[in-house]
């Protein structure tokens, strides 16, 4: 029965296929954006929360306010803290490189290598090491440095000396460019995307070179460890009580936790605003079937008068919006995988500061959206294709037969 | 008596009301009629008389107002429609004055359609509907063409094959050379009478009175009342006259 119920369901598509093809496109949209909308950010999402997390669950960044100064006792505060294994400051600033295919920037820092590897989980060399807090004209340079973007050749080699330009903002505002010369010691491992820090994109120095090398007297922030990720919102706390307005706290576990937050809303917008692409397709169904069946009323009288039962006649309705839906969700899931893809090679930029960073994140296409996707559009199929097919079973098949 | 068990179908002063708003017309008044087994009668009178509801509710299609339908003896007026469609698979076939055919479908198609419902493996189909066919005249090559491909004569031969498929207990045909040129009435007549011959039961409701003295029992209906049992005159049958 099955058989022949998809057989006459497709022969009668494929009678009136303009009307079918415009359905089926009408069905397509709720898939294609369900599909394109919400593997793009949830794609988005994941990139940004690993990213986050990347940087290390116990891991907390104080900064300090532009009326406030960090110093050595603000250290020792953090480091007496209870939740604290270990604090160490950082001096951070930018500049660019002359290579051979042009100017590069890039971020510097100055910062203990051990409390670096800390907080920030997966940074590992490629070649070399880090340098020693006395070889304060040594470095570590991130992956995208040290190789053309060109080719995967290298431009720098373990031993070279790299030579840095840092525009400073003197009193009055006048501009001055310093040039400092450093020996790479390290090469640092493709990283990836991180949110704070861009490993991929920065020199790293030793922790003494800030205020020697970099000329910076006031430390950027703090890189603090805690013991445990649990007490990262106790500590954060506490040194929010501490210092009021003063300092900004980052802690990335908290980051992550609104970031999810965020996208997991944004999920949900997304699924609502593909629902409504949905009810459209339960109208458009609804009205071609009602079409449909309204043509075939002898048709279905015939049907009935040969012995078909009101059942049966429901299901052959049934089965035609059904395969129109099952039709349109696979064009349309097709097309959304496809704009997904897309949509997210475009990429997005971050805006942090003067920085801009372009992330790429791979639209995350999972069984589960599929598995959802499917059974929404089966039931656009059932949902639109029901009241058509009531109506046609409950037509008398003498009044059927009599219809002109 | 004999006839006693071979009554296929009996209707027992059988009423049928059709309502417009508060205005009742009554399209049949206590009708009784007896259908035995192997009968070729035909239903005369004329239009709005009453014959194609007096069908409808020989062939199940709609319910009496009052009075009772037996078939082989049980009461089927009170069954619900999913009974009857069944009952109308299994023991009657239709053929109509427009034929009724799927255009859509190829005619072999068509001609399978009764076997769907009545869950017919489609492997043991092709026998059936080839058996059928070439009882109701019509022609093997036909089976993969449209029904618009043939002319009116050979697409009610289809029709025919499609009543017959399921071997039906009886064939109810509503005006069925209503839409043919005598030539093809004539087949289809002749068809009709070789189909009786072999024990086939039919019932036919037609205005052609060449038509109705083909069978062997002709009922006149006037006013929804069965008004009269008249023998037909074989004379006067289709078969018997020359065509011009």
């Amino acid at each position: 029965m099955l058989r022949d119920v998809f057989r006459y369901a497709m022969k009668v598509l494929t009678e009136k296929k303009f009307r079918a093809v415009l359905t089926i496109i009408g069905i397509s949209i709720g898939p294609l954006a369900l599909v394109m909308m919400t593997s793009t950010v949830r794609g988005y999402a994941n990139y940004v929360e690993g990213a986050i997390l990347a940087l290390g669950q116990n891991t907390v960044v104080i900064l300090p306010s532009e009326k406030y100064k960090l110093t050595s006792s603000d250290l020792d505060y953090i480091r007496s803290l209870e939740e604290v294994s270990e604090a160490e400051p950082f001096y951070t600033t930018q500049g660019y490189v002359q290579t051979a295919e042009g100017r590069r920037n890039v971020f510097i820092y100055a910062v203990d290598s051990s409390i670096l590897v800390k907080a920030i989980g997966n940074l590992e060399l490629e070649e070399g090491d880090f340098p020693l807090d006395t070889e304060v004209t040594y470095c570590v340079i991130g992956h995208s440095i040290a190789y053309s973007t060109a080719s995967n050749t290298r431009l720098y080699e373990v031993g070279d000396v790299i030579t840095v330009n840092i525009v400073e903002v003197l009193g009055g505002g006048k501009l001055n460019l310093r040039k400092i010369s450093l020996r790479i010691k390290g090469v640092l491992k493709e990283f990836g995307g991180a949110a704070f820090v861009s490993p991929d994109q920065t020199i790293f120095l030793p922790l003494r070179s800030g205020s020697s090398i970099l000329n910076m007297k006031d430390m950027s922030g703090i890189f603090i460890v805690a013991k445990d990720p649990s007490l990262v919102d106790a500590l954060t706390r506490k040194i929010r009580e501490t210092y009021q307005d003063k300092v900004t706290v980052v802690a990335f576990q908290q980051i992550a936790r609104t970031v999810a937050s965020v996208t997991a809303a944004l999920d949900f917008i997304v699924f609502s605003a593909s629902l409504s692409a949905f009810a459209v397709a339960v109208a458009g169904t609804a009205s071609t079937m009602i079409t449909s069946v309204i043509e075939r009323t002898r048709e279905i009288g015939v049907l009935k008068a040969l012995g078909f039962t009101d059942k049966q006649v429901v299901i052959m309705i049934l089965a035609e919006s059904i395969i129109m839906s099952l039709i349109g969700g696979a064009i349309g899931m097709a097309a959304g995988v496809i704009g997904a893809h897309i949509l997210s090679s475009r990429g997005l930029t971050i805006t942090a500061g003067s920085s801009g960073l372009i992330i790429v994140a791979n639209p995350e296409i999972t069984a589960d959206l599929i598995l959802t996707t499917v059974l929404i559009t089966v039931a656009v199929g059932v949902v639109g294709g029901t009241l058509p097919a009531y109506r046609a079973a409950k037509i008398p098949p003498a009044t059927a037969l009599r219809y002109e | 008596m004999g006839n006693e068990a071979s009554i296929v179908m009996q209707l027992v002063d059988v009423w049928k009301a059709y309502r417009v708003g508060d205005i009742v017309t009554w399209a049949l008044r206590g009708v009784n009629l007896s259908i035995l087994r192997g009968e070729f009668i035909a239903i005369m009178g004329p239009s709005g008389s009453g014959k194609t509801t007096l069908l409808n509710i020989i062939g199940l299609l709609d319910r009496p107002t009052k009075g009772k339908v037996y078939i082989d003896g049980v009461d089927v007026s009170v069954l619900p429609s999913d009974s009857l469609a069944r009952i109308r698979n299994k023991k009657i076939g239709f053929v109509f004055q427009q034929f009724n055919l799927v255009a859509r479908m190829s005619v072999y198609e068509n001609i399978e359609l009764p076997l769907i419902p009545a869950g017919i493996p489609p492997r043991l189909r092709r026998e059936m509907v080839l058996k059928a066919l070439k009882a109701a005249g019509g022609e093997e090559e036909w089976l993969a063409k449209k029904p618009t491909q043939l002319s009116g004569g050979q697409q009610q031969r289809v029709a025919i094959a499609r009543a017959l498929v399921n071997n039906p207990e009886i064939i109810l045909a509503d005006e069925p050379t209503g839409n043919l040129d005598r030539a093809s009435a004539r087949t289809v007549v002749e068809t009709f009478t070789k189909l009786n011959a072999g024990g086939q039961t039919i019932v036919v409701v037609t205005h052609d009175p060449e038509v109705a003295n083909c069978s062997n029992k002709i009922y006149l209906i006037r006013d929804g009342i069965i008004k009269d049992l008249r023998s037909p005159s074989k004379s006067e049958c289709l078969l018997n006259k020359e065509i011009k």
